[in-house]
C-alpha cells in the first residue's frame, strides 16, 4: 500500500490554482479550482447546485450528466479547468421557477421516478436527445439513454415519458 | 477529485503539445476526452504529474483525400464519427463500430485517438487498490499476477478492448503519428506490442494525429459483431470484424482480413486461415471453425477460453455471411 501511495507524490511541487469563468444555467460564476478538481465537485460544492448527482465516480452510471455547450457530458470525469468559459446546463436549469418543464411533467405523468437518483442524469440526456431529434423513436431513445443506469430498473416508463413529451401517442399514466 | 496533485496545460496546437510532452518527460501525459485516462487516475493506475490537454485544439471533420482515401482526425469525437455522413457512406463499418462504444455521454466526450490508446483491462487491474484483496497486481508494481496464478509473472494478461481498432486493421488503415521529429505513418496493427504491460508502441511524447483509411476496392464487403453482456454501455466480450474483397466472378475471395478484438492483449488475426481463403470459394462454416482454432483467446472478465472460442466461431460465420452478401451487392 505504501508503495502505491509513495508513487503518487508528484515532484514535491504544488499545482497552480486556476480562476475559471463558468456559465451555469445562464448565470456566470467565478470559480477557483485546482486542476485535479472535477466539474461535478465545482457544480455541487462551489456553485451549490446539488441536483447533479455523484454516483459511480468512474463515468459508468450517468447520474452526473450535465450539458456542456449542449453536449451530454459526465461531470465526474471532466476536469473543471477544461470547462473554462463554457456554458453548462444542469437539471436545475430545466424548470422555470416552480413551474416544471414539459419533460419533467412527462416524467411525473409516467411515474418515471422511483428512488430518483438517476433522474437528473436521465432528464439531461433526454433533453440533449430532444434538442437534436425532436421526435425520436424507441430505438433512438434507448441509444441516447444507454449511458444512464437506473438501479430501480424503471426504464420503460422513462422511455414512455420521452415518447409522451414528443407527442408520439403515449398517454399520461398518473393523475 | 483526483487524490493527488498534478499540473495542467492547454496548448493551442499539436506542435505545442508535443513540445510540452517532450519537456515533461515521463511525468507528462496527453489528455483528450479523458473517459479512459481520468477514471484510471482516480483508481491510481496511472499518475502523470502534468496533463497536456488537447481540448483547445479543434478537430477537423473526416475528409476524402484526392486519391480516394479518407482522413479522420484523431481528435474527432466518437459521436461525430457515428453521425458523419461521409463515413456512413464510404466507411459504414467505422461509423457502426464508433456507434457501439460505451454510452452516449462517453461517445460525446471520447475521441478516436483516445479509443485507440486506451489502457488494457482486467477484472483485478482496473479497480482501486483499496478494493483489491491483497497486494497490487503485477502491472501495478506488485510481484504476482493474482487473476492468473499460472502466469509466469513476467507479463500481464489483460485485454485490449477498443471497438474501433479491429475495424481499422481490417481496412488496412494507417496512423499518422506526430512526434518531436515530425510525423511518421505506421499501419494500425503496429501500434500494439501484444504485451499487456506495455500495450502501445507510442513514445510518451507522441500523439496520434489522424487515421488514414485507403480507398476500398470494388466488391468489398464487411461484417462487424460485438458481443456484450447487457447490449449497451459495455466493453466487448469478443469483437469480430471481417473485411472481404471478392474477385470479378463474385465468388472467389481475392483479399480478406479477419480481426478479433477484446480477446487478447492486442487485436488478433488468424493469418493462416486468411492465406488459405485467398483464391478459393468461401465456405463460411469451415473458415469460422479454422479461424477460431487458430487464435488463442485470453480468458477475461469471467469468460473462459472455450466460451470465447465458441463465441468467435459463431460470430465469424455470421459476419462472413454478411460480408459476402454485402460484397455481392
Amino acid at each position: 500500500m505504501d508503495q502505491i501511495r509513495n508513487r503518487l507524490e508528484v515532484d514535491g511541487k504544488k499545482s497552480r490554482t486556476r480562476l475559471l469563468e463558468l456559465k451555469v444555467n445562464g448565470e456566470t460564476f467565478d470559480i477557483t479550482a485546482k486542476p485535479r478538481v472535477m466539474l461535478l465537485e465545482v457544480i455541487r460544492d462551489q456553485v451549490g447546485l446539488t441536483g447533479t448527482k455523484d454516483g459511480c465516480e468512474s463515468g459508468t452510471c450517468g447520474a452526473c450528466t450535465v450539458l456542456v455547450d449542449g453536449k451530454p457530458t459526465l461531470a465526474c470525469i471532466t476536469l473543471a479547468v477544461e470547462c473554462d468559459g463554457k456554458e453548462i446546463r444542469t437539471v436545475e436549469g430545466l424548470a422555470d421557477g416552480d413551474k416544471l418543464n414539459d419533460l419533467q411533467e412527462a416524467f411525473l405523468d409516467q411515474g418515471a421516478t422511483q428512488c430518483g437518483f438517476c433522474t437528473p442524469g436521465m432528464l439531461m440526456s433526454a433533453t440533449a436527445l430532444l434538442e437534436k431529434t425532436p421526435k425520436p423513436n424507441k430505438q433512438e431513445i434507448n441509444k441516447a439513454l444507454e449511458g444512464n443506469l437506473c438501479r430501480c430498473t424503471g426504464y420503460n416508463s422513462i422511455v414512455d415519458a420521452v415518447l409522451q413529451v414528443s407527442d408520439q401517442g403515449v398517454k399520461a399514466k398518473m393523475q | 477529485m483526483i487524490l493527488y496533485d498534478f499540473e495542467y496545460e492547454r496548448p493551442a496546437s499539436l506542435q505545442e503539445a508535443i513540445a510540452l510532452l517532450s519537456d515533461g518527460g515521463d511525468g507528462a501525459h496527453v489528455l483528450a476526452g479523458g473517459t479512459d485516462l481520468l477514471p484510471n487516475m482516480r483508481v491510481e493506475i496511472v499518475a502523470p504529474s502534468t496533463l497536456v490537454s488537447l481540448s483547445g485544439i479543434e478537430a477537423q471533420t473526416p475528409a476524402e483525400l484526392p486519391d480516394g482515401s479518407v482522413r479522420i482526425d484523431a481528435l474527432s469525437k466518437l459521436a461525430d464519427l457515428a453521425d458523419s455522413d461521409l463515413l456512413k457512406d464510404k466507411l459504414p463499418m467505422v461509423a457502426e463500430s464508433a456507434h457501439t462504444v460505451a454510452g452516449n455521454q462517453v461517445r460525446e466526450m471520447g475521441t478516436l485517438g483516445g479509443n485507440l490508446c486506451q489502457e488494457t483491462r482486467c477484472l483485478y487491474f482496473n479497480q482501486k487498490h483499496d478494493y483489491q484483496f491483497v497486494e497490487p497486481c503485477y502491472k501495478r508494481g506488485g510481484d504476482v499476477c493474482y487473476p492468473f496464478p499460472g502466469n509466469d509473472r513476467t507479463t500481464c494478461w489483460s485485454v485490449y478492448m477498443s471497438d474501433i481498432a479491429p475495424v481499422l486493421i481490417s481496412l488496412g488503415a494507417e496512423l499518422e503519428i506526430l512526434g518531436p521529429d515530425g510525423t511518421r505513418n505506421i499501419p494500425v496493427e503496429d501500434l500494439f506490442t501484444g504485451d499487456g504491460l506495455e500495450p502501445m508502441t507510442l513514445e510518451p511524447s507522441e500523439i496520434i494525429q489522424a487515421v488514414i483509411v485507403p480507398p476500398l476496392p470494388e466488391r468489398f464487403g464487411w461484417g462487424y459483431h460485438k458481443t456484450t453482456v447487457r447490449g449497451g454501455l459495455d466493453f466487448g466480450t469478443a469483437i469480430v470484424v471481417v473485411g472481404l474483397h471478392l474477385a470479378e466472378d463474385g465468388e472467389t475471395c481475392s483479399a480478406v482480413r479477419i480481426v478479433y478484438g477484446a480477446i487478447g492483449e492486442a487485436p488478433l488475426r488468424p493469418s493462416e486461415t486468411e492465406q488459405a481463403m485467398i483464391g478459393s470459394k468461401l465456405d463460411p462454416a469451415q473458415i469460422a471453425a479454422d479461424a477460431s482454432k487458430e487464435v488463442t483467446p485470453l480468458p477475461h472478465h469471467g469468460f473462459k477460453k472455450g466460451y470465447l472460442r465458441d463465441n468467435i466461431k459463431v460470430n465469424t460465420e455470421r459476419s462472413l455471411v454478411k460480408a459476402i452478401e454485402r460484397a455481392k451487392g
